[in-house]
């Protein structure tokens, strides 16, 4: 099933300037493992072995998925998740 | 003096001591912002001078102020318009540091954190979290910048999102460049933000974020967590240790 995947522009040189990609998946890890197929090393940017990267929040709509069940949050075709690194710099 | 300010926040500003941490890219326009809006005490945090690669973005200097030290120079542009709007500019010649964070983050009724490093921005939550200031966050880099604001001892805090100070070296505005007016926007933004909390209260959290690429601002809301070490309900950090704000290099970042 098909969703959409906002890329912030720090891993759009993934994406070829894409700050918006499609990607298949009934979860967000399966959504990740997605991403990686076509943009390679993004899978390593957002995750550990510990799971999603302590500086990487990936939103579901307007939920962290850590508030919901993760990783293995299920998605709806046509979802729109949102990834957000934490920023330095000023 | 005539600011346009609505339903008094101007006259209230006069009240109001802000700390500002890091007079760059994101400070400089926040300061300008805030003496012109009549604060009470401005006070100016950094130790840091003015570089020649710091003009496109760090509006209060010019050319001339290149290898001053940046206090001095942000006195002397924000000067005229302090005396004009009545505030008292005050410089603090340190950087904001495990020793002193505490301390400063209780002189004031809000900080402003424009630092360059996780490092700092950690510390700025944490010691304002512990002396119950509000705080209000922000960071640029390349074509992205967010802004967000905390209350005073107010949940979520920047630890919910983010977590610790990462442990690999990350970009910043000197390894990987930013765009000037997305600073620009994003310290308008912090001293927007600054003067709502100082007049207002109990609104949802957002981190403002702001794709420079595509001119969108976008709320993204953020949730406490409860297993937060500043702000859950069972926190592990008390105090102001040291050892926590270190970088790999295991140096003060």
């Amino acid at each position: 099933m098909a969703v959409t995947v906002r890329i912030p522009t720090p891993l759009r040189s993934l994406t070829k300037g894409q700050e918006q990609v499609s990607a298949e998946g009934g979860t967000v890890r399966a959504v990740i493992e997605s991403l990686e197929q076509k943009h390679p090393g993004m899978k390593e940017r957002l995750l550990d072995e510990k799971g999603i990267r302590r500086f990487v929040n990936v939103y579901l709509g307007d939920e962290d998925v850590r508030f919901l069940e993760g990783l293995d949050t299920p998605l709806q075709a046509g979802a729109e998740l949102s990834i957000i690194p934490a920023i330095a710099g000023g | 003096m005539s600011i346009l300010a609505p339903e008094g926040a101007a006259t209230a500003a006069a009240d109001w001591r802000v700390l500002l941490v890091g007079l760059g890219g994101l400070g400089c326009p926040a300061a300008l912002a805030l003496v012109r809006a009549g604060i009470g005490v401005l006070r100016l945090c950094d130790d840091d001078q003015v570089d020649e690669g710091n003009l496109h973005r760090q509006i209060l200097y010019g050319p001339d102020d290149v290898g001053a030290d940046k206090l001095s120079a942000a006195e002397r542009a924000l000067g005229p318009l302090a005396r004009r709007s009545g505030t008292r500019i005050e410089l603090v010649r340190s950087r904001f540091l495990p020793e002193n964070a505490r301390e400063l983050a209780r002189g004031v009724d809000l900080v402003i954190e424009g630092a360059d490093n996780f490092a700092t921005k950690f510390l700025t939550a944490d010691a304002c979290h512990l002396e119950a200031r509000p705080v209000v966050h922000g960071a640029g880099l390349r074509w992205v910048g967010t802004a967000w604001s905390v209350a005073a001892a107010g949940r979520p805090c920047y630890r919910c999102l983010f977590e610790d100070v990462p442990s690999e070296p990350q970009a910043n505005c000197d390894s990987a460049g930013v765009m000037g007016p997305v600073v620009g926007i994003v310290g308008a933004l912090m001293a927007e933000l600054c003067l709502r909390s100082l007049s207002t209260s109990g609104r949802r959290s957002e981190l403002w974020t702001l794709d420079g690429k595509t001119d969108t601002l976008r709320p993204v809301p953020v949730s406490a967590r409860s297993d937060c070490p500043l702000c859950g309900s069972h926190p592990s950090i008390r105090e102001i240790e040291e050892a926590r704000y270190l970088t790999e290099a295991g140096a003060p970042a």
